[in-house]
């Protein structure tokens, strides 16, 4: 049994070798809380910062969608109003002759149908 | 020393977690609690609207290639409001709004608004251009605030209007469908209008599973119609022609897709221009081809014939001896040519459709009996047809019900029963379908904002004739097209397609119960090609003057239609007739 441990020597010498320890951490406690608060922060305002640049991106990119759909419907608004300007036109009145014979194709297959 | 330096740190952090605790607490008080006060009130001293800038899904008619065109959309702007608290110079800054501008308020108003100090926000301008706005932006205008601006848009004007309906404030602060395609998939085109302005801390505390998961997009999104909008726009055009010629009270039509019941064209005339909802007249807002009813006239009769013929108490062979009037419980029931024609004497069944003849019509709902005839009747118009659009009304078949045998007889040609146009064609779909009656129905799907396509499944539909009555039915009708309809001087035949018509023309009711002799209905229905039909277009016209008789004053465009629909889709010929007919 080995005859330099802790445990064998005086009480006195084992606490004063035990707060030896203690002062023999790389770091304090308190900074150890201070570096944990810090990370903290730091994250919570990079997470604060982040999801309002998100917010902020998708707002935009929602009013872009809108507003390429805005334009989307005035072109819409053209094509349906040119559609009702050939349906409406006159074609007597524009000066087209009524055609006098209309040709009416045949189908292929007759017997089928009837 | 070193105890009480930890005893220190412990006190500091103490401290400092409860004062993290009272700004939690006090930002939970404040955010979440009485977070909606607060913006209310931050609204009501800066901003117009605390919902920001207006949000709706999309409403869209299908061309027959499959691309959607928007029947309801958002348009983009600016707004011009007034700060009269800061507004220097109002006569300035009314001639440099008016000049980019016009303005929807006089300038006497605009005086009135500018010098209501007490206020900090009045709207003066809205609906204005990017290019408009971004030129009133850069005069600077102290007091003259130009904000973005978005609000509902209709890019078809006046294009199915009362089918695709309006958004207003109605009763309450928001702007909700309020009639057709809107008000019915309201909570489908209804936006939250909070994404905007989404609180970080409050959706921290409340809505965490939404900033990951929105489950708003699994029921919000587009609809997709079956609306043609260039079939749309010809109905519309012959409705419009149709009633401006005979200075009718209204004119309608529907055009069907008769095997699936998807409306390819609902329109009715007078109608309205939904970008310009001013000073219109409130009821004609509503849709008459759902929420009103009409009596028809012969138009009924193909549905008496197909009933009787399913029934099996006639044959197309059955013959039956036509005297040209009867007389019924002590009222008199003639044909519509007694006095040109006579009596008919003993002719077949298909004479009654192919000549329209109303005594022929009565016997056949005598040889069917009052009980089938209610029975038939009631399956066929005692339901709504759950199409989605709102206020559709019930069908007034309550003549049926009592034992007089008038009232069947009447009915049998389309008088004494009055049902919504929309139930009209969907019973008379029923013959061009075989016998089965289909829901007729105007969505299609819809376009989920989480992209899921929702397929709207609109069901098989219901038998009601047998499909050899149905088919017996339709030849009675082709016969009627080919042989005995004339427009415009001209047969309507058409050598290389079939189609099967029936025109309708009634009376039109008293306010005391009796029947005008001067004020009639006009109706006309077609399908085809006869034998397996792709469309069929119900057209009426309520009280057309100068004209009696629907073949006068429908056909023209029935015509037209059923030209427009075979040259529009490439129907090919279904008979077998090479002809070249005049013009």
């Amino acid at each position: 049994m080995p005859s330099d441990t802790i445990a064998h020597k005086h009480p006195l010498h084992a606490r004063r070798a035990a707060r030896a320890f203690h002062f023999h951490l790389p770091f304090s406690p308190v900074s150890l809380c201070f570096g944990t608060v810090a990370v903290l922060a730091i994250t919570y305002i990079g997470l604060i910062a982040v999801v309002m640049s998100y917010a902020v991106l998708t707002v935009e990119f929602s009013q872009s969608v809108r507003n390429d759909e805005a334009t989307v419907a005035t072109l819409e608004s053209q094509y349906l109003a040119a559609v009702a300007q050939i349906t409406d036109t006159n074609y007597v009145a524009a000066g087209y002759a009524k055609p006098i014979a209309k040709i009416f194709v045949p189908t292929q297959s007759a017997t089928a149908l009837r | 020393m070193r105890a009480q330096f930890r005893i220190r740190i412990r006190i500091v952090l103490a401290f400092v977690v409860f004062i993290a605790f009272l700004i939690l607490a006090r930002l939970y008080f404040i955010q979440i609690l009485q977070g909606q006060d607060y913006a209310q009130k931050a609204d009501q001293q800066f901003a117009s609207n605390s919902s920001g800038l207006f949000d709706r899904g999309s409403i869209y008619f299908t061309r027959k290639d499959g691309t959607l065109i928007s029947a309801a959309t958002l348009a983009s702007g600016y707004l011009v409001a007034i700060n009269p608290q800061t507004l220097v110079d109002p006569e300035a800054a009314y001639a440099a709004i008016t000049s980019v501008a016009s303005s929807s308020l006089t300038h006497a108003a605009f005086l009135a608004a500018a010098a209501r100090k007490t206020q900090v926000y009045i709207e003066v301008a809205q609906h204005l251009s990017d290019a408009e706005g971004t030129a009133l932006t850069a005069m600077g205008i102290p007091g003259v605030q130009v904000l973005r601006e978005r609000w509902r848009y209709y890019p078809g004007n006046t294009l199915a209007a009362q089918t695709i309906g309006i958004v207003s404030y109605g009763s309450g602060a928001t702007l909700t469908g309020q009639t057709g395609l809107e008000a019915t998939y309201d909570s489908t085109l209804s936006r939250s209008g909070d994404v905007l302005y989404k609180n970080f801390f409050a959706e921290l505390f409340s809505n965490v599973g939404r900033l990951l998961v929105n489950t708003q997009d699994a029921h919000q999104g587009d609809i997709v119609t079956t609306i043609e909008p260039e079939v749309e726009m010809r109905l519309a055009a012959d409705l419009a022609k149709v009633n401006t010629k005979y200075s009718s009270i209204g004119s309608g039509g529907i055009i069907m897709d008769t095997k699936t019941g998807a409306i390819l064209a609902l329109a009715s005339y007078p109608t309205f221009n939904e970008n310009d909802l001013q000073n219109i007249n409130p009821q004609i807002l509503s849709n008459p081809l759902v929420e009103h009813v009409f009596e028809y006239g012969s138009i009924m009769k193909p549905i008496t014939m197909a009933s009787a013929l399913t029934a099996g108490v006639v044959t197309p062979q059955t013959t039956y001896n036509d005297t040209g009037c009867i007389h019924v419980d002590g009222n008199r029931i003639c044909n519509w040519n007694y006095r040109s024609h006579g009596a008919y004497g003993i002719i077949p069944m298909q004479t009654i459709i192919e000549q329209s003849l109303n005594v022929g019509a009565s016997w056949v709902a005598e040889q069917l009996g009052q009980e089938k005839f209610r029975a038939y009747f009631t399956k066929i118009f005692g339901q709504k047809t759950g199409i989605d659009l709102p206020n559709e009304t019930d069908a007034l078949i309550g003549n049926l019900y009592k034992p007089q045998q008038i009232y069947y007889d009447t009915a049998a040609f389309g008088e004494g029963i009055a049902v919504t146009p929309i139930q009209m064609i969907r019973a008379l779909g029923a013959i061009a379908n075989h016998g089965v009656m289909v829901n007729p129905h105007l969505v299609s799907a819809i376009r989920l904002n989480s992209g899921v396509v929702q397929q709207l499944n609109w069901g098989q539909g219901t038998r009601i004739f047998s499909a050899a009555a149905a088919r017996e039915t339709t030849v009675m009708m082709d016969a009627l097209w080919d042989k005995a309809l004339i427009v415009d001087g001209v047969s309507a035949r058409i050598p290389t397609m079939s189609v099967a018509a029936k025109t309708g023309t009634a009376q039109l009711p008293t306010p005391t119960g009796g029947y005008y002799n001067d004020k009639f209905f006009n109706s006309e229905v077609a399908f085809f090609p006869s034998f397996d039909p792709r469309f069929i277009i119900l057209l009426y016209t309520d009280d057309p003057q100068h004209v009696i008789y629907a073949e006068q004053s429908l056909s023209t465009s029935l015509l037209d239609l059923v030209h427009f629909l075979i040259n529009y889709y490439n129907v090919p010929p279904d008979r077998g007739f090479a002809t070249t007919t005049s013009s």
